[in-house]
């Protein structure tokens, strides 16, 4: 086989693979929207073309669900949770890579650590907690737990590595105190890492399911994905109007990382410039 | 009056001392040149004067006032580093005002002082601009200016050159003089190159291990240096050292690894038969003088002006000659080194000079 066709064959199963992937990703979401143009029985069916139900499927979602309300709900959970993780984690992260202690890094492999545990061990615990404090069946027992995530910690901190250490030199000579500096110098530097952070908590907080789905427990305060999911646990779930319901959840979330994607690759190939 | 004064400062990480108690007068308006081999705690000193690293013990003080504990902003002092430390998110402007914007200096004074910095370092069209949109040497000239917006009693330069390519270097370094002419404000500057210490400063501080070897002004380190690592780091090329023995009247120096040729010099308090290093400068050989060195020429170096000659005596080491007639040698050439026995310099087993 010569140079040429083995450039091609190359090209094929490359391509091929990458096609593949591409379609096992994609098909979902396509799904998903020829899904909310079909009748429930359609779509159990297997109809993939698109139908013409999506008018009948997004009035009966509105009727089902109060969606200004979930929609509120999960925005605020979402927005709260990400501002508190990110003001949290980037201080911890900051704190973690600047300031020397013979503690440091026992402290900091223990917070790694807790990365181990799975969430249903902390499920009970976190629920007593929430329970003493009287917090059940409010936003807050959604946020608090979110807030202290190891893994955005060290997402900080690693990237706090390729913050010079010079411009913090720089801003104590021009008479910043340290919380300035973070403020003032580290905040604007660091923006692409905390655009990616951002993607990562808040697509994480809108998601959030099994937590909310414990300590929620009226419809005033469900999320989205509490109702869409409760949409499709019904007796007879009508898979158009559950569809619907997903696109609608899904938007906001597309929205933010369509926006920042630029801003995520820079975050995460290192944000120092 | 010494403007700042360094008493028996030391620095330590744990149990391991980096500065083993240096003393220091600093006059108002000096330019002050810390030099030394990496590693060797110029960097950390000039920190520790600024407020950026703790002093473990001694006093510093400037204009008399014990400025240990003070913070850095209080200092009266402005610093420039290596990678300029610009913030990159403000604009040249923004990085020029920032210091005196947190210091509470009225917009209209900010405004001011930047403007006239701006004048002083011709960065006028660069105001509006980046720092990502700037040159190497622009950029350095804007840490420079916002040094200078804060009107310092003392400046400290951290290696600002080091980061710029040569012709960048040697122009900045002009510059550099060039402003402290203009300002007359006493300036610390770090350098571990020495072209750059003995172009600018008005005195040199020559460290090694935390240690100040010698503090002297450039021609005096380089006549006149205390010790055999003063001798090899300043000047450029380096000074040659040949391995000697004192002879039994004291009076000469026989070089056992140059065919015993002796070198007749008067070395007070010297034992006979105890080992000695001698250094000559390069440019010290030439056509004359009452001693001379039998060599072969393994090696040339034409810059134009002047000629390097790598030679050696046998397989013993390198020597280095520097001469402005050297266009006619050639490698293999078998050349008398000549030069005057009163040019060298004579240093004990230890590396302590014998006068």
């Amino acid at each position: 086989m010569n140079n040429g066709s083995a450039r091609i064959a190359t090209a094929i199963v490359t391509y091929g693979f990458v096609g593949l992937m591409a379609f096992l990703s994609i098909f979902p979401f396509v799904w998903m929207l020829l899904g909310a143009t079909n009748s429930s029985i359609d779509i159990i069916k297997g109809k993939m073309l698109p139908g013409s139900a999506l008018a009948t499927n997004i009035a009966t979602f509105f009727t089902q669900v109060n969606a200004p309300l979930v929609f509120w709900n999960s925005a605020k959970i979402a927005i709260l949770a990400t501002a508190l993780t990110l003001a949290v984690s980037s201080l911890a992260g900051y704190g973690f890579e600047m300031f020397r202690s013979r503690h440091r890094d026992r402290i900091y492999s223990a917070l790694l650590l807790t990365m181990m545990i799975p969430f249903a061990a902390l499920m009970i615990p976190l629920f007593i907690m929430m329970g003493k404090a009287g917090l059940i069946n409010t936003h807050l027992a959604v946020v608090l737990p979110t807030i202290g995530s190891a893994f955005i910690v060290f997402y900080f901190r690693q990237c706090t590595k390729a913050f010079p250490s010079e411009l913090r030199d720089a801003a104590k000579v021009d008479g910043l105190k340290e919380w300035q500096i973070f403020l003032y110098i580290y905040v604007p530097v660091m923006r692409s890492t905390y655009a990616a952070a951002f993607i990562i908590v808040f697509m994480t907080a809108w998601n959030n399911y099994l937590w909310p789905l414990i300590v929620l427990q009226s419809n005033e305060t469900k999320t989205i994905t509490l109702v869409v999911s409760s949409l499709a646990s019904a007796y007879y779930p009508d898979y158009g109007v559950v569809m619907v319901g997903t696109i609608l959840a899904t938007l906001p979330t597309l929205a933010v990382f369509f926006f920042m994607q630029r801003q995520f690759v820079q975050g995460m190939l290192g944000s120092v410039k | 009056m010494s403007e700042l004064q360094l008493s028996d400062v030391r620095k330590s990480y744990g149990n391991f001392e980096v500065i083993k108690g240096v003393d220091l007068d600093i006059k108002t308006g000096e330019f002050v040149v810390f030099v030394g081999p990496s590693g060797c705690g110029k960097s950390t000193l000039l920190r520790m004067i600024a407020g950026l690293e703790e002093i473990t013990s001694g006093d510093l003080t400037i204009d008399d006032e014990r400025m240990n504990d003070v913070d850095p902003s209080k200092r009266g002092i402005a610093m420039v580093f290596q990678s300029y430390a610009l913030y990159p998110h403000m604009t040249v402007r923004e990085n020029m005002g920032f210091a005196l914007r947190f210091a509470g200096v009225p917009k209209a004074e900010i405004e001011q002082r930047v403007g006239e910095a701006a004048i002083i370092l011709e960065l006028g069209p660069l105001l509006d601009r980046k720092p990502k949109q700037l040159s190497g040497g622009q950029r350095q000239r804007v840490a420079i200016g916002r040094a200078i917006v804060r009107h310092p009693k003392i400046f400290l330069f951290d290696e600002p050159l080091s980061n710029l390519d040569a012709e960048l270097r040697v122009h900045m370094r002009i510059e550099i003089a060039r402003l402290h002419k203009k300002l007359a404000t006493t300036i610390v500057y770090v350098t571990h190159d020495q072209v750059e210490a003995m172009t600018l400063a008005d005195k040199i501080v020559v460290m090694r291990n935390g240690v100040v070897e010698q503090v002297g002004s450039p021609l005096d380190l380089y006549d006149d240096p205390a010790n055999l690592f003063v001798a090899g780091f300043i000047g450029s090329p380096k000074m040659n050292f040949l391995k000697g023995i004192v002879d039994a009247g004291g009076t000469q120096v026989r070089l056992p690894d140059f065919g015993n040729a002796t070198i007749p010099v008067a070395i007070k308090g010297a034992t006979p038969g105890s080992s000695v290093t001698i250094g000559i400068r390069p440019e010290h050989f030439g056509d004359s003088g009452s001693a001379s060195l039998d060599l072969t020429i393994d090696m040339l170096e034409h810059l134009g002006g002047e000629t390097f000659a790598y030679a050696r005596h046998g397989d013993g080491e390198l020597i280095i000659i520097e001469t402005k007639n050297g266009r006619g040698l050639k490698s293999g050439d078998s050349i008398a080194a000549r030069f005057d026995p009163a040019a060298v310099l004579v240093f004990d087993a230890d590396g302590r000079r014998l006068r």
